[in-house]
């Protein structure tokens, strides 16, 4: 029986330790333990030409180093670089495998460079939308039924890809086979929302828009620290938060070393699962996080329930949560298009000011009592 | 069958496994994920707890452990019945495809309908839709499963047919999940690993009925099913109406293996392994013996799985699928590689 339980425990709870950040004291963070800088990727520039060096691209990979040069048309590259890695700049026909990619060309002004994009019923921007209709940009398929065919023929300088596992990496190799530049984006990886919002430094490199983009990331990190520093002095009380919702009788707790615990703690939160460090969500038992979730003020991003009525009948127990019966719960589903887009999952990963505004405003109002909430809407 | 010396030990067992059973089930409304005073417990049973303690017994604990006895005990003799109908050592309610059928079901509604109806996890349709989705899927291979019975002389066709629509409907299923997207393809990948612990005490009286019904039609056909182990030919010298036989069996096991799937997910194993386990117990071939052992066996079974699904402590668990599979795959080898070969108790 202990064999089956020590089996049974590194099934669950297996997690690699380098895939953690490193605390920095020189990296001027916010809390002490997240950094707010850009930990996946570093840029390197010399003579017109950057190094890009993306580091531990998908989940649960350590010591995985992608390398690209990012050489401007007509440049000669240099002898030692490999041809293989170079991306010539600025790219002019690029294909995105996420909404969030999209965001970032759509806050560049580039999004005339999209020549294709995944999940296109997903997305919010009523610009795309409206493309995405007209049929000017393409749906490529999802990661396992991927139109390669299709990718191919519409001749992308660039497939901007997302990897959630090494397995994602195994089919895109194919696409690399057929001439395809490839680039692993790990923005969704990054602990802090800072830290993936600078990953817009290399739409903005990509794009020929640096200056844009390096300007639209210090005038959002300026934001953004101000506030984080504003809720810093002033409140006391941390209230309680509870977040997610349970899928049949497991509920996935996100750590608190994820973009979404550094922003309850910016907005002077206390996250209810504060304790929980892990590389990626962890399996509860609803049980379990109901009776933490007793002491909870506040209930954020509950599912997709649109009413509070939406929770109770999704599971009746949740219903004699003393924050229920407050009403002191909020989803992120104030930007939706009908049928699926939904801006938090666009737009907000390049203002992690607003979206730090956002959780000021339902954490302490009495803070920002003038804000009108962007992303997100109080369930009635 | 036996003398009366092995039906007193037959009855010595039967209390110890039943005492067993009131021990488990006490354990598991005592063991949670979460850390609960022994005082506390029984206070909440008896409606004397605090708020919350009562809210995690009452709502949480017992309805899952209930649960966890209903389930088990439905999923081993509807195998038991498959084992003794088939007169196959392999046999179990998913080889008639009703589990696969269940998910069928239940893959049409997440992956393709929900969509379309904006059903999600959360909203008002969703707990519903899965039940009836996993019942309509059970019942439509059931009768697809009856009308090759009653057609077909040889019941290994009507084995051989249940496979292949087993494996016709897994493609199915895999073919739709190829084309959802990564949420819906998360909400039937959990669906499959099995859930007690969702039920509410209306669902839960429906899946008492029936199992209840279920194991009644089961104890009815005792005579039958003893009658079987000798062949069809004996059978029907001494009486059995096999058309009416098979077609009762093959209900009474898909209503109650539908019915556990519809509301529990597809538990795994628990068809196949429990059956050799009742026999290894009662050392006894007598379904008078076996369908009551079965049903409690089943249920043990399940709620030592349950308690152990929460084992990582920390509030963390596992699915009870992977501890009802880890469990029955070594009771399986174990038959498999011990003295007695299992074909001779067909």
């Amino acid at each position: 029986m202990r064999y089956l339980f020590l089996l049974l425990l590194t099934l669950v709870s297996f997690y690699s330790c380098n895939s953690r950040n490193k605390t920095d004291a020189n990296s001027g963070q916010v809390e002490a333990d997240v950094k707010i800088t850009a930990g996946r990727f570093t840029l390197e520039g010399q003579d017109d030409i950057t190094k890009l060096v993306i580091i531990d691209p998908w989940q649960n990979a350590s010591g995985e180093q992608l390398t690209y040069y990012l050489v401007p048309h007509g440049k000669d590259v240099p002898e030692n670089v490999p041809s293989e890695n170079v991306i010539r700049i600025p790219v002019r026909r690029m294909i995105c495998m996420s909404t969030t990619h999209l965001a970032a060309l759509s806050a560049l002004g580039a999004t005339d460079i999209i020549a294709g994009a995944s999940g296109t019923d997903l997305v919010y921007d009523h610009t795309l939308h409206k493309a995405i209709e007209e049929g000017i940009i393409p749906d490529v398929g999802y990661e396992g039924s991927l139109n390669k065919e299709l990718i191919v023929s519409l001749r992308p300088d660039l497939l901007m890809a997302y990897g959630v596992g090494a397995t994602s990496a195994e089919y895109l190799r194919k696409l690399s086979e057929m001439g395809v530049k490839v680039m692993f984006n790990a923005d969704y990886l990054e602990e802090h929302p800072l830290a993936r919002c600078e990953w817009i430094k290399i739409f903005g490199l990509l794009t020929g828009k640096k200056e844009k983009a390096d300007s639209l990331y210090t005038a959002v990190t300026h934001n953004y620290l101000r506030l984080a520093e504003m809720v810093r002095k002033s409140s006391e009380s941390k209230p309680a938060v509870l977040l997610g919702a349970p899928w049949e009788d497991v509920w996935y707790i996100s750590p608190s070393n994820s973009y979404i615990g550094s922003l309850i703690s910016d907005a002077g939160g206390r996250y209810l699962f504060d304790d929980l460090e892990a590389p990626n969500s962890m399996p509860y038992a609803v049980e379990a996080v109901f009776k933490r979730a007793t002491t909870a003020d506040l209930w954020i991003n509950p599912g997709t329930a649109e009413s509070l009525e939406d929770i109770a009948e999704y599971d009746h127990r949740l219903a004699k949560l003393p924050v229920y019966k407050s009403g002191d719960v909020w989803n992120n589903r104030n930007r939706m298009k009908p049928g699926g887009g939904n801006d938090y999952w666009e737009s907000a990963v390049f203002r992690p000011d607003i979206l730090l505004a956002d959780f000021i405003y339902m954490i302490h109002p009495a803070l920002l009592p003038d804000h009108e909430p962007y992303y997100f809407i109080r369930l009635r | 069958m036996r003398g009366s010396g092995s039906r007193l030990s037959a009855g010595l067992i039967f209390l110890l496994l039943l005492m067993l059973l009131v021990l488990l089930f006490t354990l598991d409304l005592l063991l949670g994920s979460t850390q609960l005073e022994v005082r506390d417990v029984l206070l909440s049973l008896f409606g004397n707890g605090t708020e919350h303690g009562e809210i995690i017994v009452m709502q949480f604990r017992l309805p899952k452990a209930v649960t966890a006895i209903l389930a088990g005990a439905g999923m081993a003799v509807s195998g038991l019945l498959m084992q003794t109908l088939f007169r196959n050592p392999l046999a179990g309610p998913d080889v008639l495809g009703v589990s696969s059928g269940a998910g069928l079901g239940v893959a049409l509604t997440l992956l393709t309908l929900s969509p379309l109806l904006s059903i999600s996890p959360g909203s008002v349709l969703y707990g519903w839709s899965m039940i009836l989705a996993a019942w309509a899927g059970a019942g439509a291979v059931m009768v697809v499963i009856m009308t090759v019975a009653a057609r077909m002389r040889d019941i290994m066709s009507v084995l051989i047919v249940g496979l292949l629509l087993a494996s016709a409907i897994s493609s199915i299923v895999s073919l739709l999940q190829y084309f959802s997207n990564e949420t819906m393809l998360k909400t039937y990948v959990i669906w499959t690993m099995g859930n007690l612990g969702n039920l509410s005490y209306m669902q839960i009286r429906i899946l008492t009925l029936a199992v209840t019904a279920g194991s009644a039609m089961a104890l009815i056909m005792v005579k039958p099913l003893n009658a079987l182990l000798m062949g069809e030919t004996f059978s029907m010298s001494v009486g059995v109406n096999m058309q009416r036989t098979r077609i009762l069996l093959l209900a009474t096991a898909s209503i109650m293996a539908g019915s556990v799937t519809a509301f529990c997910g597809p538990i795994a194993f628990l068809g196949v392994a429990v059956p050799h386990i009742t026999r290894l117990v009662f050392s006894s071939n007598d379904h008078r013996i076996l369908m009551p052992g079965a049903a409690i066996c089943g249920a043990l079974i399940l709620l030592v799985s349950d308690i152990l699904s929460t084992l990582p402590g920390n509030g963390l668990m596992v699915p009870v699928n992977t501890v009802t599979s880890l469990i029955g795959i070594p009771v399986v080898l174990w038959i498999i590689a011990g003295k007695k070969g299992i074909g001779r108790r067909f």
